[in-house]
């Protein structure tokens, strides 16, 4: 297999961009009408998605030690597509189409049979990886709601009972598909640690626009069923650090940290723990109530809820709908404001500008890189820890 | 490949571009005006969809003259001209369907937008009014507790309380017109939520 020769030839065909992509979904469908309906109507992010998946594998040919666990890692993800082992050689088909049909005059047979090899090696990787994975646990978990409440008009909070177990580390996500858009799947945090029962709470934010928040907000029902992948995420606790512990959540950062406030609370003897919670307005701090009762029973628990347009008024004065003791500011002002963070492990999940900007902070104010871990979510709404990677298919 | 492209719009030119200036995020926040930032986006991208189909298009083209100066045109068509012809047309029917769902997606977008600026603005209203309502109840209480006439000698504990109640009740009273008040604009604003909800389409 002549790599340098696969490498220029992916360059030339790559110029045509997104082209390239659409070609081989056309080429695809037109072959193999029935697995258009493993997609969804909209193509745009999966094409991106396509082309990212392949311009890594590509770069990454030689590269065994870091492109093996990466196809491994797509190929477990794509059992819960219902993609089998039969589809493999349908879309290797397809893409050799593909590229011969941009490559033009200069395809020649070798070009042919070393894609060929190329791809049979990728594919048999995630193939394999599928099958090891498969006796161990499902493709993908079936979920039943069975509470959902609207916390604000673009924040829900919502349970489900899953049908069979599903273990996982607190602060860790899965890619969740409702059947009220089907085929369309995102990132969600779990908001708790594992129950015995098999329920798990999960936090949305609704992103102006997008179709599957928008949906789990405002249509989700009790009694619908939802589909969840197997867990993933970085953002997990340190059980051998004796430290006191700083948990920063922005919006719904919040859930993850939760799940993790909760395995601290299952300790005999908890650490110190400080969760800022915060949020642009005071009603978007959606848990805070309940997070209040926690403290109460929780003497190790100092909660400080942050807002911007916290009323920083006279003391007494009246404040519309102001819960008590939200301190005015930036989250990651009012945290470096508000003492030594030196002795501390950090945990830290919101939106990309808020992480940056607190892990930086505390980075400048003397935590040691290692002990800060954090996650941030695309747009507000859906983390993906694993970049695209998660939902190529 | 072509797309529909709304006839008449104005293309952007490189210039445009080049000079494209934004204004400052409104009071509060950091960097520039992120409305006017997305609106620039929006124009880049419509301008990179319509020259891709328009290069799509030409690539077609030259493959079409191509086939017609080699004397291929005209012949029947062949089995791989066929699927590729189909492939082509599956394209373009995706790309339609694609651009009727970004279109959808950032319709609701905007809509929403629209509505949480709405939202914010009457919500600051009514804080702003409600201040107001308090304000001059302290200042209405502070006026009738300084004409209460200082009681003469003998002190005239029945009418300082009296007034006492009076002023209590009032202030109670004011309280709950308060509440009313605010309670019937988020009803508002409920209703306003709602109305979009079930709206078809």
């Amino acid at each position: 297999m002549d790599v340098q020769r696969l490498k220029d030839n992916f360059q030339h065909v790559g110029q045509h961009g997104e082209e390239v992509a659409l070609f081989f979904y056309s080429d695809l469908f037109v072959r193999n009408p029935h697995l258009r309906d493993m997609f969804p109507i909209g193509m745009g992010g999966q094409r991106d998605k396509l082309l990212g998946a392949l311009v890594r594998i590509v770069s990454q040919v030689d590269d065994l030690p870091n492109l093996v666990p990466f196809l491994q890692q797509l190929g477990r993800d794509h059992r819960k597509f219902s993609v089998v082992e039969s589809h493999y050689p349908e879309v290797g088909a397809s893409l050799i189409a593909t590229l011969r049909y941009f490559s033009g005059t200069s395809w020649t047979p070798e070009l042919e049979a070393d894609w060929s090899a190329a791809y049979g090696l990728v594919a048999k990787t995630m193939v394999e990886s599928a099958n090891e994975e498969a006796p161990i646990q499902p493709a993908w978990w079936n979920a039943q709601v069975v509470a959902h409440e609207r916390r604000r008009f673009d924040l829900a909070v919502f349970r489900v009972v899953c049908d069979q177990p599903l273990s996982y580390l607190p602060g860790q996500s899965v890619a969740v598909e409702t059947r009220l858009r089907p085929r369309a799947w995102r990132y969600l945090s779990m908001a708790n640690a594992p129950r015995p029962d098999n329920s798990i709470d999960f936090h949305v934010k609704l992103v102006d626009g997008g179709p599957v928040s928008s949906a789990l907000v405002r249509d989700l029902q009790v009694g619908d069923w939802l589909r969840l992948g197997s867990p993933i995420g970085q953002l997990v606790l340190d059980q051998r650090s004796p430290r006191d512990i700083l948990l920063v959540a922005g919006g719904t950062g919040l859930a993850p940290v939760k799940a993790i406030l909760e395995q601290l609370g299952q300790r005999a003897n908890p650490p110190r723990v400080h969760l800022f919670f915060g949020a642009p307005e005071v009603d978007a701090l959606y848990d805070l109530e309940d997070l209040g009762k926690r403290a109460t029973t929780m003497p190790w628990l100092t909660l400080v809820p942050v807002s911007e347009a916290a009323d920083a008024g006279a003391d007494g004065s009246w404040r519309p709908g102001q819960p008590p003791g939200v301190r005015q500011g930036l989250l990651p002002d009012v945290v470096a404001g508000y003492g030594n963070w030196h002795g501390h492990d950090a945990y830290v999940c919101g939106s990309a500008a808020m992480v940056e900007a607190t892990v930086h902070r505390l980075w400048r104010l003397g935590v040691p890189q290692d002990r800060i871990r954090y996650e941030t979510f695309l747009t507000g709404q859906l983390g993906n820890p694993l970049g695209n990677q998660g939902e190529v298919r | 490949m072509n797309l529909p492209v709304p006839a008449g719009a104005a293309r952007l030119t490189p210039n445009e571009v080049l000079s494209a200036a934004f204004g400052r995020a409104p009071l509060g926040r950091r960097g520039l005006d992120e409305e006017q930032v997305r609106e620039f986006l929006n124009r880049v991208e419509m301008e990179l969809r319509q020259s891709l189909s328009e290069r799509a298009a030409l690539t077609d083209e030259v493959a079409r003259l191509r086939d017609r100066l080699s004397g291929t045109d005209g012949e029947a068509v062949k089995p791989q001209d066929a699927h590729l012809q189909a492939v082509r047309i599956l394209s373009q029917a995706q790309q339609t369907a694609d651009r009727y769902v970004a279109d959808a997606e950032r319709y609701t977008r905007d809509l929403a937008g629209e509505a949480r600026r709405q939202r914010e603005e009457i919500l600051a209203d009514a804080r702003s009014k409600a201040v107001q309502v308090l304000e001059d109840a302290h200042r209405q209480a502070a006026m009738a507790a300084a004409t209460v006439e200082p009681p003469r000698g003998g002190v005239d504990m029945d009418t300082a309380e009296r007034e006492l109640d009076y002023i209590r009740t009032s202030s109670r009273v004011y309280r709950t017109h308060l509440r009313a008040y605010l309670e019937a604009l988020l009803r508002n604003v409920d209703e306003w939520e709602k109305s979009e909800s079930t709206r078809p389409g």
